[in-house]
């Protein structure tokens, strides 16, 4: 496990480098720090009266496992579904992986694609479970269905659900429904991982289930944004915590330093209700 | 299904115990006599018109419902207003004034724009119960997609589909069970409103019944048997539909 860890990460590094070298002889002196998986400048956006974002700025790496916290309605929903264009905003600019364009409705498959795992799982309740897997590769990413049954059946295996090819969506569990929808997401190959609360749908003895393969994703260097509550597994995964509170990002640290010495008020009182109950 | 053809044969036969003087006069359309037998003929003879004509208006309103149902969906304001301006003002048309603009006056715009197409009954017909359908069946398509949580749109944007691949896909297999039932409802209507097309002259199954009361000056026993021919059409499209129903049922039993 260790080792194919490892040799995932150097790839991955691999074809970093060779993007980077790409960027460089395109427009030169380009460097690899600059590469930003994810870049957003003054993210703002109004549901009518309600503003919820606020001139957001935020630089994700590529690799980086960032978790976002904070208070229902701080907007961290509406920060990560902007990201990937299932919401609208305002003002500002959002850059995925270089690419200044911003990935409106139009463009959700690039090269650069960006999976999704919803709080409610959103599975297809028609299509079995394979089905929900293949339908993305094969309609989207003109896979063969050979290929992508392949596909699809590998990464059951690697969400721990292989037996469960066949059956419906209802007939599996919440934990088994939301790693399938984690599996479904993969089917695409994407380069970032979006999560939005995976587990609060979730009955308790089912969410570290879903966490575990959250986890293994993020050890295989996937490059990863939680909107989550569950700080235990923030603490173990995250490269940095962000807390958000009322449409802009309030705090953000390191894991370690986010939990001994949060530095505002707002995030301590979060922080004591979410761990003292 | 059986039971009302029992009650058929008690009205039957209670009529033929009295004289043709009496309340019921069921020899016109006795079908032991030759002539009954021949009015019997003509007067199913009009099931031909009626069925070709339904189905082929349900099969338009169907298609065009669709057309009209799928702008109303969109963030595009112009789209939405079509299907608004479309819905409301075909559905406040009543039937019979529908059909006669479209058999004595659509031939007039046709000639004036150097079109010399004569509408016969049949295609006037079907244009206007096609037409002033669709709107009904556009609210019951609009009705059953939007039923669909919103989830499934974006989970289908998230692994790359297009608009056209996440109808197709995802959403119209969902939705077609909830819409399948007030679709049946539609068509049902479908078949009642075709007797309007008597009017145009048609000879489906109320114009042949027309005709026959007056030759024969019967009309309690044959407007009874012309109610029958409908009830039979009806229950047919019934059981038909509840047959669909479960088919579809047991292939995705597992719409949550």
């Amino acid at each position: 496990m260790q080792l194919r860890t490892r040799s995932c990460f150097k790839y991955c590094h691999a074809v970093k480098l060779k993007r980077a070298k790409r960027k460089i002889s395109h427009r030169g002196g380009y460097k690899l720090e600059n590469t930003f998986a994810v870049e957003i400048q003054g993210l703002t956006k109004s549901f009518k009266d309600f503003k919820a974002l606020d001139t957001i700025d935020l630089n994700i790496k590529h690799g980086e496992k960032v978790v976002i916290c904070g208070p229902s309605g701080s907007g961290k929903s509406t920060l990560i579904r902007c990201i990937n264009g299932l919401e609208d905003f305002d003002e500002g600019k959002i850059s995925i992986s270089g690419n200044s364009q911003n990935p409106t409705k139009e463009s959700f498959v690039s090269d650069f694609h960006i999976g999704m795992v919803f709080q409610q799982f959103n599975l297809f309740p028609h299509l079995s479970v394979i089905e929900n897997l293949k339908l993305g590769p094969v309609k989207s990413l003109g896979l063969s269905e050979k290929d992508a049954e392949t596909r699809a059946r590998k990464l059951l295996e690697r969400v721990k659900i292989p037996e469960q090819a066949l059956k419906k969506p209802n007939q599996l569990s919440g934990g088994q429904q939301q790693r399938v929808a984690i599996a479904r997401a993969l089917c695409m190959e994407p380069k970032l991982m979006l999560f939005d609360e995976p587990t609060s749908a979730l009955d308790p003895e089912m969410i570290s289930e879903v966490l575990e393969v959250i986890v293994d994703l993020a050890r295989e260097g996937m490059t990863m944004v939680v909107v989550t509550h569950e700080m235990g597994f923030a603490k173990k995964v995250a490269d940095r915590i962000i807390f958000m509170d009322g449409g802009s990002i309030v705090e953000q640290n390191s894991p370690g330093m986010f939990f001994k010495k949060p530095q505002t008020a707002r995030c301590k009182k979060f922080l004591k209700q979410i761990l003292h109950h | 299904m059986f039971r009302i053809l029992i009650l058929f044969l008690i009205f039957f036969t209670l009529g033929s115990c009295s004289s043709p003087e009496g309340t019921w006069g069921w020899y016109v359309i006795d079908p032991s006599t030759k002539a009954g037998w021949t009015n019997i003929k003509f007067l199913a003879g009009g099931f031909y018109s009626t069925i070709l004509l339904s189905i082929i208006a349900a099969f338009l309103s169907i298609f065009i419902g669709l057309v009209v149902a799928l702008p109303a969906m969109s963030d595009n304001k112009l789209l939405k207003l079509f299907n608004r301006v479309y819905v409301e003002f075909i559905r406040s048309i009543p039937l019979l004034p529908m059909l006669f603009w479209v058999f004595y006056g659509l031939p007039v715009i046709l000639k004036s724009m150097g079109i010399d197409a004569n509408i016969d009954a049949f295609w006037g017909a079907i244009i206007t119960l096609a037409i002033s359908d669709s709107a009904f069946t556009a609210e019951i398509y609009r009705a059953g997609i939007q039923s669909i949580s919103k989830g499934q749109t974006e989970a289908a944007k998230t692994i790359g589909l297009n608009y056209y691949q996440t109808m197709r896909y995802v959403i119209m297999p969902q939705a077609l069970r909830r819409i399948l039932p007030p679709l049946a409802n539609q068509f049902i209507y479908i078949v009642k409103m075709s007797a309007f097309a008597s009017v145009i002259g048609m000879q489906e199954l109320t114009r042949r019944a027309n005709e026959i009361v007056v030759t024969e000056y019967r009309p309690l026993e044959i407007y009874t048997l012309l109610i029958f021919e409908y009830l039979i059409l009806v229950l047919l499209i019934s059981f038909g539909v509840r047959y669909l129903e479960k088919k579809l049922g047991s292939n995705e039993s597992a719409t949550s």
